[in-house]
């Protein structure tokens, strides 16, 4: 199998140290709203930046406090600790808690004189035109940023090749995705999360030919045919496929997402205007729906997870909350109001970065499967 | 009526939190009156802004809830009643009883560590419990996760016109221009609202009533400098109203007559602290609204008076040009990005470090206390940042005490007092 190479989930270096050993740049990214095909104009590699498999994030929490969301410091502590080596990192301010861990590393960085490039771009929270606007100088600031570092020029025709190769990379992944649309689907929940979690280190060339050979194998892949209920999954920022494992184990298969480490770093085309081509990614970044940091989305977020639930047969869905994440976790008032309206049941857990519960979660998913699971 | 049957009656729904703060208010005035109090004019502005909420559709006025930092004078201009939703958490927060039903209701559907003060404000709205129900809500997208959580859930469980001021994540020129721009907008949505176009000479009157409130507002901060501090920690939290109410003259009659007080004891010498002031402290995070008792006890019991919090810290932008329509915009912006919480707390981490710095510059505490509330995470991550800055360059060790500012239930007054004794006690004593 040529494309195994999606299902490595754990963090890699590979691609960022072939490319750095070019000479070129690799920066670290925060949240979803930066926009990744200016990075590749300028031949910087963006890794977007995790904390996948962090056990332990004791030196983060002394910076961050014990207080904070256990991803978020999970990524400090992975910078910390040297997993990332990169030449720098930029952030948007997705929710509060990514913001810290770029202000911490970045007062890490001066204090011990690494000199390495940090840049935080604002993105607005309402979709209209003079969010666009704003959101569009500050795209602006990020490409003359990111010609400093790399002495790259960044060019409209540039970014449009990589606006293309991007919406390759997002129609692909959408395939892939649309595979568990099927009865017995011939992906988990967990290889799903896998095979999005790839793209975080690989450069979208390679992602794009691996996605290409794994499709083409779809065919000959084996139908998974034991599960008894088809689940959506919903919720924080959730970067550990053995999460989904363990709920996957008490025969459930995840059929459907909407997390940002999964189907919805991928959503929609961005369409270029040629006459206003960061205006155009300034517009397509902002409208599409990632996550509920957006003021503007909440009704549209709820109507993509009622669709999904429908067009995927979903059976019910988990409603995964991290500890210390408001941004994802106050959707219930009107969630569970609209799921109850189509007789669809919630399973809400609380987790951690680190997946320590896992008896506990074993066994409340399991009674969840029996609840939902719908003889033949 | 007594205040025990007042908290049962709203812990029973019987009553609005409106008509309860009136009621409770309204007899502590009756009773200062009675007893010819000194501190009578500490109540009487808070009884007008209650009253006002609760009278204004009998007056024939539009009621507009906000959260975040939205300006009163433009709202008060369409002669419409603002109602700054953090007047009712801190209203309930010396209660944890009263809080907690409000929270308890909230944690039903969100996240149990949402801020304290969000919690009461989605709890009430649940219960439609608060009062009136609102003519609109406006809200910014600042400070917090914790609110941007609750105020669109909230704006859903309303259903009345609602506006959104978007804030930009950093406070500079291009998010003068971002608020400016959206203000223009705001003042389309109200005059929707109200039928009215804006009336620039009522709002001239309001600008200057705001103008007074932050003069008098920065007097009594810089009454705080003097050696003895003249003016007691508690004041730090009624000052905090000025949000709620600077468009009003109460404000300003309020912050007044401090700033007389605050001159007379300086005058004097006199401290607020019975036995002379020993030590001067800083507040690094949010104050402590669930127990400003602490504030009194460190008065008395160490000597010690907390100066300023970071959050009460103001930086003076005042209309100047009232009939430049683009001027006042634009300071009307200033104003919203500099205001403390949105400066220090809803930014990067730079803006809080540089209002630390200027507290301590200017207020030369010798005593650094975090005081922080549980509920305002992201300054908790930010927390060792601002410290090792307090540390290296003023020489002080901070004292971490996790509070919840609002929720009382999380810890008590004598857990606290307890944390803080030991500090006194071994570190700036010992």
């Amino acid at each position: 199998m040529s494309y195994q190479k999606l299902f490595d989930h754990k963090i890699s270096g590979e691609a960022a140290k072939s490319w750095r050993a070019e000479g070129k740049k690799a920066v670290g990214t925060l949240c979803c709203h930066i926009p990744v095909e200016i990075l590749r104009a300028a031949d910087v590699l963006p890794v977007r930046m995790r904390a996948t498999g962090c056990g332990d994030s004791t030196d983060a929490e002394v910076w961050m406090s014990a207080l904070s969301c256990s991803f978020a410091r999970g990524i400090l502590q992975r910078w910390m600790d040297g997993t990332y080596e990169l030449d720098g990192m930029i952030c948007s301010d997705g929710c509060m808690m990514p913001s810290r861990t770029f202000d911490n590393a970045q007062h890490i960085n001066e204090k011990l004189g690494y000199g390495r490039y940090f840049q935080q771009i604002g993105a607005p929270r309402v979709y209209n035109e003079m969010g666009i606007a704003y959101f569009k100088k500050e795209l602006q600031d990020l490409v003359e940023g990111l010609e400093k570092l790399s002495g790259n020029k960044v060019t409209d025709e540039k970014i449009k090749k990589f606006v293309s190769l991007y919406n390759e990379e997002r129609a692909l992944v959408k395939e892939v995705m649309d595979l568990r649309r099927a009865k017995n689907p011939v992906i988990s929940g967990e290889d799903a999360l896998k095979i999005t979690l790839a793209a975080c280190d690989i450069p979208v060339e390679e992602y794009i030919e691996l996605l290409k050979e794994l499709l083409a194998d779809a065919k000959n892949r084996t139908p998974i045919k034991d599960k008894r209920a088809r689940l959506m999954i919903i919720g924080s920022a959730l970067d550990d496929p053995d999460y989904l494992k363990t709920v996957e184990d008490q025969g459930a298969i995840f059929v459907a997402d909407a997390l940002c480490y999964q189907s919805m770093a991928f959503t929609g085309q961005c369409e270029i205007d040629d006459n206003d081509v960061l205006g155009s990614l300034a517009d397509f970044y902002l409208k599409r729906l990632v996550c509920p940091r957006m003021l503007t989305c909440r009704d549209e977020l709820h109507a993509f997870i009622l669709k999904a639930c429908k067009d995927f047969a979903v059976d019910g869905i988990v409603y995964q909350k991290m500890q210390y994440c408001e941004c994802c976790g106050g959707e219930s008032l009107q969630l569970e109001k609209l799921l109850k309206e189509i007789d669809l049941p919630v399973l809400t857990v609380q987790r951690e970065e680190k997946h320590s519960n896992v008896g506990q979660l074993a066994i409340r998913a399991e009674a969840f499967v029996e609840m939902v699971e719908k003889g033949e | 009526m007594s205040a025990n049957s007042l908290d049962q009656m709203l812990l029973d729904g019987k009553i609005s939190i409106v008509d309860y703060s009136c009621e409770l208010i309204g007899g502590q005035v009756a009773r200062a009156k009675e007893k010819k109090a000194s501190y009578l004019w500490t109540l009487e502005a808070q009884y007008t802004m209650w009253t006002n909420i609760r009278d204004a559709h009998k007056n024939g006025k539009k009621v507009v809830w906000f959260g975040g930092i939205i300006p009163t004078e433009l709202l008060a201009a369409f002669d419409c009643v603002p109602v700054y939703l953090d007047v009712a958490p801190i209203r309930l927060s010396p209660s944890p009883e009263l809080a907690g039903k409000f929270i308890d209701e909230a944690h039903k559907y969100c996240p149990s560590t949402m801020c304290g003060l969000d919690a009461i404000e989605l709890g009430m709205t649940v219960l439609d419990q608060f009062g009136d129900k609102p003519d609109a809500f406006i809200y910014s997208a600042v400070p917090c996760d914790s609110s941007r959580t609750a105020y669109p859930a909230m704006q859903k469980l309303l259903g009345v016109p609602t506006f959104i001021v978007d804030y930009p994540y950093r406070r500079d020129e291009r998010g003068i221009q971002y608020l400016s721009d959206q203000t223009e907008k705001l003042i389309e949505f109200m005059e929707e609202l109200t039928g009215e176009k804006l009336d620039w000479e009522k709002f001239k009157h309001y600008m200057g009533n705001a103008n007074r409130c932050f003069d008098l507002q920065i007097k009594n901060a810089n009454l705080r400098k003097h050696k003895p501090c003249p003016l007691p920690g508690r004041f730090l939290v009624m000052n905090s109203a000025i949000n709620a109410m600077s468009y009003t003259e109460e404000m300003g009659n309020l912050l007044e007559t401090e700033y007389k007080l605050g001159c007379a004891l300086v005058e004097k010498g006199v401290s607020a602290c019975p036995g002379g002031e020993k030590h001067r402290a800083a507040f690094l995070q949010d104050m402590l609204w669930s127990s400003a008792g602490t504030l009194d006890w460190l008065e008395t019991q160490y000597g010690t008076s907390v100066v300023m919090d970071t959050f009460g810290f103001q930086h003076g932008d005042f209309y100047e040009h009232m009939d430049d329509r683009k001027d006042c915009l634009r300071t009307m912006a200033k104003k919203q990005q500099n205001d403390p919480m949105i400066h220090g707390a809803a930014g990067p981490t730079e803006n809080y470090k540089y209002l630390v710095n200027e507290l301590f510059e200017e207020y030369e505490p010798d005593v650094s206390i975090f005081m922080g509330h549980i509920g305002c995470k992201h300054t908790w991550a930010s927390a060792k940042i601002i410290t090792d800055m307090v540390q290296e360059k003023f020489g002080l060790p901070t004292l971490f005490i996790d509070v919840d500012g609002v929720d009382g239930r999380y810890k008590t007054n004598e857990d606290i007092k307890s944390q803080i004794s030991e500090y006194m006690d071994t570190v700036v004593n010992g």
